[in-house]
């Protein structure tokens, strides 16, 4: 009885207890980081002697962890909104196109995410020291487009796989325009594809660090590079404050999901 | 144009104009720089401090594979039979892990790692051992912090699988007589093993090229290729060599993709994200 969860006996005990257990080794790093940062010790001395604040008051004093974060946050947003309007139109084009070699065009265009990113790094960095656009806002929106494009895509494509399409073909036969059939049927249907779609491609840029350590220069630098830089000078705990808050953002952003999931649904 | 070709332009021009292009251009300095020919290749394929790091990023990669197979397994394997309760609650967890900054991660195991850290201070406190394990800065700090970074990759995929194995074919086996074990080595296994070799091939591929986690937890005597790429590019400015190195980077995890998706076939390949 192994897939029997009610009659496993000693073996579902043995399993639980070895998921519990797997569950706090995933848990521990994020847990950890959070009371680090209120840990009053500079040594990262853990249990910390005291508690403190001092360490938040430290980031917020500098301006360049929070000008790094608005740069962060001004170019995974307009990468996600490019990646999920490039990959809308390319996912209508994969799952409903009739021509030939379409699965290698899928395949191409989800190479990015398999592609070890510091190849990318290095080729994309070659090529806009070129073009003269290492540095600049465009140059890491386009790098980060590609990047995210196929987590726009596979989301999008899914939904759309699931998508009862004579539902669309019902609205134009009721009179509606094909454009319109497609922006208020099937986009509205498809919404929890595009939902995560926008999630996944913003935290592709948001999160990443390979492409954008290459690409910073000292006056354009994303958080992660910034975070980068400090890990690479010294442990200090200001790097724990902002670890939590980004924490925090993930913990919203993982609310905002199942409660707009939830609402989908019903 | 064929039907419905049109909405795939922006994607197809910005993908060959921002990535196969730049990759192919270094693929060409590769054998160009700084004079043609395959002398970069020699030199990377000859040398025994390159083929030391090939070695370590192989290493480590199939340690971190075997390790995050045998780890996600039984868990998965809860996951896809526990009330769906208790498993939205592991997996709350096994979400929340993934989507934290990945850096922040990595800065965690840093200082729980080190010589005075968490870790060697508990288990010094209870007398496991006397002076403090060196788990940082070396394959064994790589290694820990790969795992916990590959585990989700592994799980989520895997529990797919096993929700599709039809627990009536286990019951037929209980029925005729199977022991438990045997049930488990003869259809449990046999059956979930498709859903194995993908994952773990998706993490070996990750593994081989990851960048992040090998600099910040690995030392510098004990580099991985991924790190060594960037640092003949970022330090040493050598293009040519460090081109040479991407590319065998690139084939060797191209063909191991293309193994994955005759595996499992395109679209499912990368674990349904």
């Amino acid at each position: 009885m192994l897939l029997d969860y009610d009659r496993m006996g000693w073996l579902r005990v043995a399993l639980l207890g070895f998921t519990v257990l797997v569950a706090a080794f995933l848990l521990l790093p994020v847990v950890f980081i959070v009371l680090l940062s209120f840990g009053s010790s500079r040594w990262l001395a853990f249990p910390p002697p005291g508690w403190t604040l001092k360490w938040y008051g430290e980031l917020f004093a500098d301006p360049a962890w929070l000008e790094a974060a608005l740069t962060s946050a001004r170019i995974a947003t307009i990468t996600a909104m490019l990646a999920v309007l490039i990959g809308l139109l390319a996912s209508f084009a994969l799952v409903r196109g009739h021509f030939r070699g379409r699965e290698i065009l899928r395949g191409l265009l989800l190479t990015p995410m398999v592609l070890p990113v510091v190849v990318f790094a290095i080729a994309i960095y070659a090529f806009f020291l070129r073009l003269g656009l290492g540095g600049t806002t465009i140059g890491f929106v386009v790098a980060h487009t590609v990047l995210a494009l196929p987590f726009a895509v596979i989301p999008i494509a899914t939904a759309l796989e699931g998508f009862d399409k004579s539902i669309e073909d019902a609205a134009i036969v009721c009179g509606a325009s094909p454009l319109e059939a497609k922006l208020r049927i099937t986009l509205p249907s498809i919404r929890i594809g595009i939902f995560s779609a926008a999630i996944f491609s913003f935290l592709a840029s948001w999160d990443e660090v390979v492409v954008a350590i290459f690409m910073a220069s000292p006056t354009l630098q994303t958080l992660p590079v910034k975070i980068w830089g400090s890990l690479r000078s010294d442990l200090s705990p200001v790097i724990a404050a902002a670890s939590s808050l980004l924490v925090v953002l993930t913990l919203a952003l993982m609310a905002v999901t199942a409660l707009l999931r939830r609402k989908f649904r019903t | 144009m064929p039907a419905g070709f049109g909405g795939l332009l922006p994607a197809l021009i910005l993908v060959t104009l921002f990535f196969v292009v730049p990759v192919l251009a270094l693929l060409l300095r590769s054998v160009t720089g700084p004079e043609p020919g395959f002398q970069n290749y020699a030199t990377l394929l000859g040398d025994g401090t390159y083929a030391r790091v090939f070695f370590n990023t192989f290493l480590v990669a199939s340690v971190v594979t075997i390790v995050t197979v045998l780890v996600a397994f039984p868990v998965a394997w809860m996951l896809a039979i526990m009330p769906s309760a208790l498993a939205s609650i592991v997996f709350g967890v096994i979400i929340l892990s993934m989507w934290t900054n990945l850096l922040t991660r990595t800065y965690a195991w840093m200082v729980l790692l080190q010589r005075t850290g968490v870790i060697n201070r508990t288990l010094m406190d209870i007398g496991l051992i006397s002076t403090p394990l060196p788990l940082i800065n070396n394959l064994t700090g790589v290694t820990i912090g790969m795992v916990y970074i590959m585990l989700p990759f592994m799980i989520l995929p895997l529990v797919g699988t096993l929700r599709a194995i039809d627990p009536m074919t286990l019951r037929a086996a209980a029925l005729c007589g199977a022991s438990p074990f045997d049930a488990f080595c003869r259809i449990l296994l046999p059956l979930s093993l498709p859903g194995i070799a993908a994952g773990g091939l998706m993490v070996f591929v990750m593994s081989l090229g990851y960048f992040v986690t090998p600099a910040l937890l690995g030392g510098t005597s004990n580099m991985m290729l991924a790190e060594m790429i960037a640092q003949m590019i970022q330090s040493l400015l050598n293009w040519g060599l460090g081109s040479a190195a991407a590319f065998i980077l690139l084939v060797v995890t191209m063909a191991l993709y293309a193994l994955q998706l005759r595996l499992v076939g395109a679209g499912r390949a990368t674990g349904g994200v």
